[in-house]
């Protein structure tokens, strides 16, 4: 009897923190396979690496479970991060340089959200044409050249707040608001009601329109500050910093369980899929792995990752149903 | 709802008139030229590899600013976008515009090839930079050699690097011309001439400052000791930089790499970085409205030539801090 | 018994992690029969008919065909033995057309080897006017009724020759009339040789269609029976394996105040200057063919379509509905006939279901306090009898009945004093309908005005205080408890004028 009880247990923490298995599994092949991958320095290293991306992760966790998502975020952090850059050069305040970012990306944001909700423009493509406008305004605003020499700006991306680097202390207060956000509030709530089934959530009473706005200022807001991070980070202010990571900020969230089908995924999931493929390019980088098989592994793990997710969740759903059914007999 | 869309559409329709100025603009002082002056005013068609590419940008501006100093000469600047359908497409529409010159910086020099030659086909004056086409008849060339651009630093390197050293390479994206050239030069120039060196660490960092951050802060865990950054271009080299700039272990480590950019001399000025060498996108402007210009008045049939590639360090990195300071990439 | 066995399976076992569905099945059906079968929803009739059909792999036992073993791999595999199945829940792709989901996974091929658009015009043209379908061959699915739609799907299932064809509650979506249709076909398909598997919960039905009926009780077959030795009391009895004492819990309830008063609602094209009332306590049904307006007024009512004129009294004050949320704070709420579309988030659980519409109620200070939302809707899932292991389980793997009564639960949350119910009892088994109907009763004492919409007479009569007929977009007329009758509720959905 003990022994089925904690079978149960165990396979139900299987199932439901399955992503979280996959990443102690990966964290523990990592620190066994180079001793270097265990020390705080190299952890606090992928923390801040994969900082820029996570935060722009938690946006996209929000937009996909309510059943959308942003292809524009690479290019609107681009755009808020060089006109951010630029104020700072001008005026040397840093509250006004962030300001800026956020001010630029949330304006892009609502485009956005006035696209996807009264001219009901699919996100996908909505995204897509701002994504290829934002990155446009940022070379033509630059001139297609870095702005360099910005001074105490770095303090954003390369400070600490005691002893923690300002990009985790980001990203740590991100994936707390997220996570508020989702768990904790009518918006949250909303959310995924709407991701889950449009029509029904309508037909709860709930204004589809104001809350996939609002998904999208949040969005904005979190964009935003991962384009100061981003331009800190590099010292420069760059018109073509993070083309593509849109993708990788969706690769986190579908890794860490995010459902395109909307309606499901969470923060820690997001935070979660952001360090698997945070671990895994250190590691490889670490063991010294050919470049080019690089690619084709962080390609197959991700796969394998999903996979076993998947597996493990559908097992779960099936077992519930047997219950029940066992149940009503 | 409608102020909102209205709002958006004069945003937009802004924007592309901002964006409108930068070629339309000389083709409005060109067509006034001929009038005045009685001479024929030649057309030129400059097809940029991609505008949102910075080294490329640079160059399409300095080809513009070179052009003024031209009066027989209107340059129109077309913006590749790093794709080889679009940059193709540009150079059969200026073919079939009747320009009397094209100028044609690849974004991948073979699949450019059959668009050049139709181009000198068609009796166009054609001329390949950065990097140049190799063998096509009739056509010109103007281009910085990038095994030379490495190999100036890697002469020095083979004296300044420390026996048995640990080094670390960061590449541009493979496939490149200018990056496989240069890694090849390091090669042969270099490594192949070290057997002690030993290369602790090597990746691709696509010429991006931020994937050569994330590729540097992993060494540094993995390395107690690394000597040299070799880097294939600046942006990649002050990238590496930006990771060790306040750890003492790697207060003497070298850095090299190739390009000149304005970040790049700041660093040698600041004693941060080593040495450089400087792809002039001036050098590469002035030389290629100089041989247009050669070729469309006839003087010359065909010319292939390359600029300079002077090493950048400590010693004469004023001079070149003085030449951004002009250019306004440095206050 | 000897000779004319088309179908038979043998020791059929099925289990699921943690659940046995299937236990050792044993039955036949009989060439040029209708053989029906009922059970509560769970039962295994589904999960056997998927096993006939290909789509689950059977754990242990034997399908014979003609008395031969076969192996039936897949849906394909199935189909060219013959079988052809029509499912209960419609998963139809709305940008179809007509003829494109006629011949899906079976086009008729050229002699080029590309599919022939020719042949497939010419042959649903034929099909079409053989069944008087006044539709152009490509129109759009989505353009359709949803009866019109489980219509083409049966003759899809038909023009297959297939020799066994299972209908999986084929009447939940169809009219009355389209219901005499679908008998007549399989009258026809029967006397051709065919051998029907019919599932349903509807008695009257059964008894109408049925050669021989099965009776399924959790994953074992419990009686197989000709029709002829049996009643309803002993299907009923022997599928929810008690004796339901009362059909319909009606209780008699004063009648208090006036709730709700519509007045000359009209929307263009759907229906004209629509008037009636509800009273506190009182149930008050909608009766009408499908298309007569019923679903598209409750729509209005709700918030969910604009009415173009007209006027909406509630508890005497005057308001106007734009969306739901206005519908919600002047206290009407609906149920709508179209559960898995309108009604349920599927992936959610069953708190997030229930809350959904009285979000605010719980929020201290912009957080949403969990103890409270769990009490309360803990509380509400048990007034509403929703079976379900936990509030946290996803509301997709309940029971069809449950799923409704987390619905239910969802609008009690909200308290609410209209009621629109429409089609409460679709698609689930008769042990949740008796729920319902209870719950409906225990509403009505609450002083709650009920509006009932459904197309199954014999709810409406057994608990309905008054009924309006609705007819081509009007209401045709009005019945009370006493005058009710079948007839009478026929003759007025039925007139051709207004």
């Amino acid at each position: 009897m003990k022994t089925s009880n904690m079978n149960k247990i165990w396979s139900d923490i299987k199932s439901k923190y399955s992503i979280f298995l996959v990443l102690a599994v990966l964290f523990i092949i990592c620190s066994v396979v180079n001793e270097n991958f265990l020390s705080v320095n190299n952890l606090s290293n992928i923390s801040r690496q994969i900082s820029v991306v996570t935060i722009l992760a938690f946006g996209q966790t929000i937009l996909i479970i309510s059943g959308m998502l942003d292809l524009s975020s690479g290019s609107v952090l681009a755009l808020a991060g060089v006109l951010s850059v630029s104020v700072y050069t001008m005026t040397e305040s840093l509250l006004l340089a962030f300001l800026v970012a956020i001010i630029a990306s949330v304006v892009c944001n609502i485009i956005n959200g006035l696209m996807v909700t009264k001219y009901k423009t699919p996100p996908f493509i909505a995204t897509l044409a701002m994504m290829t406008m934002a990155r446009g305004a940022a070379l033509l605003y630059t001139n297609g050249q870095n702005i360099y020499q910005i001074g105490d700006y770095v303090k954003f991306g390369q400070g600490s707040i005691l002893g923690i680097p300002t990009p985790i202390v980001f990203m740590a207060i991100i994936l707390l608001v997220t996570w508020y956000i989702l768990k904790h509030t009518v918006l949250g709530r909303s959310v995924y009601a709407i991701g889950g089934n449009e029509e029904a959530a309508n037909a709860s009473g709930i204004n589809v329109n104001k809350i996939k706005m609002k998904a999208f200022i949040i969005n904005g807001i979190f964009v935003g500050i991962a384009g100061v991070i981003f331009m800190s980070r590099v010292n420069g202010g760059m018109p073509n910093g993070a083309i593509g990571f849109e993708f990788h900020a969706l690769t986190a969230a579908v890794i860490g369980g995010t459902s395109f089908t909307g309606g499901i995924g969470t923060a820690i999931g997001t935070l979660a899929g952001a360090f698997i493929v945070g671990f895994l390019d250190n590691i490889m980088v670490l063991t010294r792995v050919n470049s080019y098989l690089q690619q084709i592994i962080r390609g197959a793990i991700i796969a394998l990752a999903v996979i076993y997710d998947i597996w493990a969740k559908t097992k779960r759903t099936k077992r519930k149903l047997g219950n029940i059914e066992a149940k009503s007999k | 709802m409608k102020k909102w869309l209205a709002v958006f559409l004069v945003a937009t329709l802004i924007m592309s008139m901002l964006a409108g100025c930068t070629s339309p603009a000389t083709n409005e002082e060109g067509t006034g030229e001929p009038e005045e002056s009685g001479d024929k005013v030649y057309r030129v068609a400059y097809v940029a590899r991609a505008q949102a590419d910075s080294f490329a940008a640079w160059l399409a501006n300095a080809v513009k600013e070179e052009a003024d100093k031209y009066d027989n000469i209107v340059v129109d600047i077309f913006d590749g976008q790093a794709s080889d359908s679009t940059q193709n497409a540009l150079i059969e529409n200026a073919i079939t515009s009747k320009y009397d010159a094209i100028i044609i910086q690849p974004n991948n020099g073979e699949a450019q090839r059959p668009y050049a030659e139709k181009a000198v086909a068609a009796g166009i004056i054609t001329i390949t930079t950065n990097a140049r086409i190799d063998g096509i008849q009739g056509a010109s060339s103007v281009d910085a050699d990038p095994y030379e651009q490495a190999k100036v630093n890697a002469v020095v390197a083979l004296e300044q690097i420390p026996q048995n050293a640990n080094v670390v390479v960061l590449k541009g994206p493979p496939g490149n011309f200018h990056a496989d050239a240069r890694r090849d030069s390091w090669q042969k120039e270099f490594f192949d001439k070290r057997p002690d060196v030993k290369i602790v660490g090597e990746e691709i960092a696509n010429w991006n400052k931020d994937e050569a951050m994330n590729y540097m802060e992993t060494w540094v865990q993995a390395n107690s000791k690394i000597d040299a950054i070799i880097a294939m271009n600046d942006n990649m080299a002050a990238g590496a930089l930006e990771v060790i700039k306040d750890d003492s272990r790697f207060s003497e480590i070298l850095a090299y790499g190739v390009d000149g950019t304005a970040e790049a001399v700041l660093l040698i000025e600041e004693g941060v970085m080593t040495s450089t060498s400087l792809q002039s996108a001036y050098a590469l402007a002035s030389a290629l409205l100089d041989t247009s210009n050669k070729l469309l008045t006839g003087v010359e049939t065909q010319i292939d030539i390359d600029i300079d590639c002077p090493l950048i360090n400590k010693d004469n990195v004023t001079e070149y801090i003085e030449m951004h300071k002009r250019a306004g990439a440095i206050r | 018994m000897d000779v004319d066995i088309k179908l038979r399976v043998s020791n059929i076992e099925k289990s699921f992690p943690g659940v046995k569905a299937l236990d050792k099945i044993n039955f036949s059906v009989k060439k040029g029969t209708v053989h029906v079968l009922c059970g509560e929803n769970g039962a295994g009739k589904s999960t056997l008919m998927k096993i006939i059909n290909g789509i689950y792999k059977a754990d242990a036992g034997e399908i014979l065909i003609d008395e031969k073993v076969v192996e039936i791999q897949n849906p394909i595999k199935a189909r060219s033995l013959g079988i052809s199945m029509i499912f209960q829940e419609l998963n139809y792709m709305p940008e179809m057309t007509i003829e494109e989901s006629l011949f899906v996974g079976n086009w008729p091929i050229n002699k080029y080897g590309n599919v022939d658009w020719a042949e497939i015009r010419k042959r649903t043209i034929t099909l079409l006017k053989k069944e008087s379908l006044n539709y152009l061959p490509e129109t759009k699915l989505k353009d359709l009724t949803v009866s019109d739609i489980q219509m083409l799907e049966i003759l899809k299932a038909i023009s297959y020759n297939s020799d066994i064809i299972i209908m999986d509650e084929p009447t939940s979506a169809i009219t009355q009339k389209e219901v005499e249709l679908l008998f007549k076909k399989i009258n026809e398909l029967r006397d051709r040789g065919a051998s029907i598997i019919y599932i349903s919960h509807k008695m009257d039905e059964i008894f109408k269609i049925a050669d021989e009926i099965t009776i399924f009780r959790d994953g074992c077959v419990i009686d197989s029976r000709a029709k002829e030795d049996y009643d309803m009391e002993t299907v009923i009895a022997q599928m929810v394996g008690r004796k339901l004492e009362n059909n319909f819990p009606k209780e008699d309830i004063e009648i208090g105040e006036k709730l709700l008063e519509v007045k000359n609602l009209t929307n263009e094209g759907n229906f004209r200057e629509v008037s009636f009332c509800v009273y506190e306590g009182e149930i008050v049904g909608f009766a009408g063919l499908m298309g007569a307006g019923r679903t598209e007024i409750m729509r209005c009512l709700f918030g969910l379509d604009e009415y173009q004129s007209g006027e909406i009294t509630i508890k005497g004050e005057k308001v106007r509905i734009r969306n739901v949320k206005d519908s919600i704070d002047k206290k009407m709420v609906m149920l709508s006939e179209d559960r898995r579309r309108y009604g349920i988030i599927p992936v959610r659980s069953v708190k997030e279901n229930v809350s959904l519409g009285s979000l605010k109620k719980f929020i201290y200070g912009g957080r949403l306090h969990a103890k409270e939302e769990n009490d309360t809707i803990g509380d509400y899932c048990t007034k509403m009898r929703v079976k379900t292991p936990s509030i946290e389980t996803s509301i997709e793997s309940l029971s069809g009945g449950n799923q409704q009564k987390v619905i239910l639960a969802k609008w009690m949350v909200t308290d609410p004093d209209v009621l629109i119910l429409d089609e409460p009892t679709r698609g689930i088994d008769v042990g949740a309908k008796f729920e319902i109907y209870k719950l409906m009763t225990e509403l009505a004492k609450q002083k709650k005005g009920i509006i009932m919409v459904s197309s199954e007479l014999p709810e409406l009569i057994g608990m309905c205080d008054r009924i309006y007929i609705m007819a081509k977009g009007r209401i045709a007329g009005e019945l009370s408890r006493e005058t009710f009758s079948q007839e009478g509720i026929m003759r007025f959905a039925t007139k051709t004028t207004s």
